[in-house]
């Protein structure tokens, strides 16, 4: 695997609103080795040739969590990943409203709920709740995929948010 | 040598750690993911945790280098202070197995053990200056609300005496622990408890 990074287009840097030179673009990537990790991570887990779990899947995993985790600027980004995956609307407008009650396929379900319990209250996903994946049709990579995503999320939100704020601290209110 | 402490139960004892579903036996693993388990930790071929992220064996690279860089990069935020944030966010999301490792590891590198006693207690008033106060305030409150944070509570930070790339490493310390909470907690179970 020779995964490589390109700066350009690099989804947080984006998604924060940090603009190459200001303060916080060069804060960041003076820990670039963190910042290349992040995007490669981003990168394998919305591999579109990853097994076992589909990306429409993945993309609507991660629109929940951001729905759930009031964090619509990157809301935004997963929303217009799945339109231009071309999956149904109403479906991508159900799950950014939170509304996962009224979805049918019970694989999706299953997968859905699981990512709610992590992102809210990570303390009830017990053994009952992760065993619930396998019920509903996962195999075990397709789980270790689903857990990482889900978790990479919480970390990508959070640093996403962080990053938004210390640009905004270092821009001059009059700017 | 190292004075135990419990509370609410959070230990700083060493613990163990078991996977809820089927691990990559090390003798059937491939050579890319014994390369990676190689990368991600020293013990990483003894660890039911590692030989189970290795069934994804490209996300784990990316994961453990994420990991790595954030709590072992030299300069920045001392080192110490990245262990308490994590510390203090996996006892606010509940992870007895994480807050476990990263008490003994704040210890080691502080050699001091006042301020996990206070974190096992209760978070909120945990701290013994006023800068490992702000660094406890704004771990559990990016932990808890990461909807809502504002360049204010990033000044608090800034008067409590950090820099900015002390700031960044903070951020990153809470955020990496966002992740590794949610593996340890819900692919498995500490053991030794």
């Amino acid at each position: 695997m020779t995964a490589t990074y390109d700066p350009t287009t690099d989804i947080v840097d984006r998604v924060a609103g940090l603009i190459p030179g200001s303060s916080a673009y060069v804060t960041r990537h003076r820990r670039d080795k963190v910042a290349v990790a992040t995007q490669l991570s981003y990168e394998a887990l919305f591999d579109p040739h990853l097994a076992d779990l589909t990306l429409t899947e993945r993309l609507l995993v991660a629109l929940h969590a951001c729905t759930l985790s009031n964090a619509p600027a990157l809301g935004a980004h997963y929303s217009a990943q799945l339109a231009a995956a071309g999956v149904n609307i109403e479906l991508i407008d159900q799950v950014s409203q939170g509304a996962i009650g009224l979805i049918g396929d019970p694989r999706l379900l299953a997968i859905l709920t699981f990512t709610g319990t992590l992102i809210e209250k990570p303390v009830d996903g017990g053994e009952a709740a992760l065993k619930r994946l396998p019920a509903a049709g996962l195999t075990t990579p397709a789980v270790v995929a689903l857990a990482q995503l889900i978790a990479f999320l919480s970390y990508q939100i959070r640093l996403q948010a962080g990053l938004r704020a210390l640009q905004a601290l270092n821009v001059p209110e009059s700017a | 040598m190292t004075r135990l402490i419990e509370a609410h139960g959070f230990t700083n004892r060493v613990l163990g750690w078991d996977a809820w579903l089927d691990i990559v036996p090390l003798a059937n693993a491939t050579p890319e993911q014994i390369a990676v388990l190689e990368e991600s930790h020293p013990k990483a071929k003894e660890s039911d945790y590692y030989l189970f992220l290795v069934h994804q064996p490209e996300i784990l690279r990316q994961r453990s280098a994420a990991f790595n860089a954030i709590m072992y990069a030299p300069g920045g935020l001392p080192r110490a202070e990245r262990e308490l944030a994590s510390t203090v966010v996996s006892r606010v999301n509940g992870c007895v197995y994480c807050a476990s490792v990263h008490a003994q590891r704040f210890e080691q590198l502080a050699k001091r053990d006042d301020v996990i006693e206070q974190v096992f207690n209760d978070p909120v008033t945990a701290g013994i200056s006023e800068r490992e106060k702000a660094i406890v305030q704004f771990s559990i409150d990016l932990t808890l609300e990461p909807g809502v944070v504002e360049p204010r509570q990033l000044r608090v930070l800034r008067e409590a005496g950090l820099s900015d790339d002390e700031i960044l490493d903070l951020i990153h310390s809470i955020a990496i622990f966002a992740w590794a909470n949610r593996l340890m907690l819900n692919l498995g179970e500490p053991t030794g408890l």
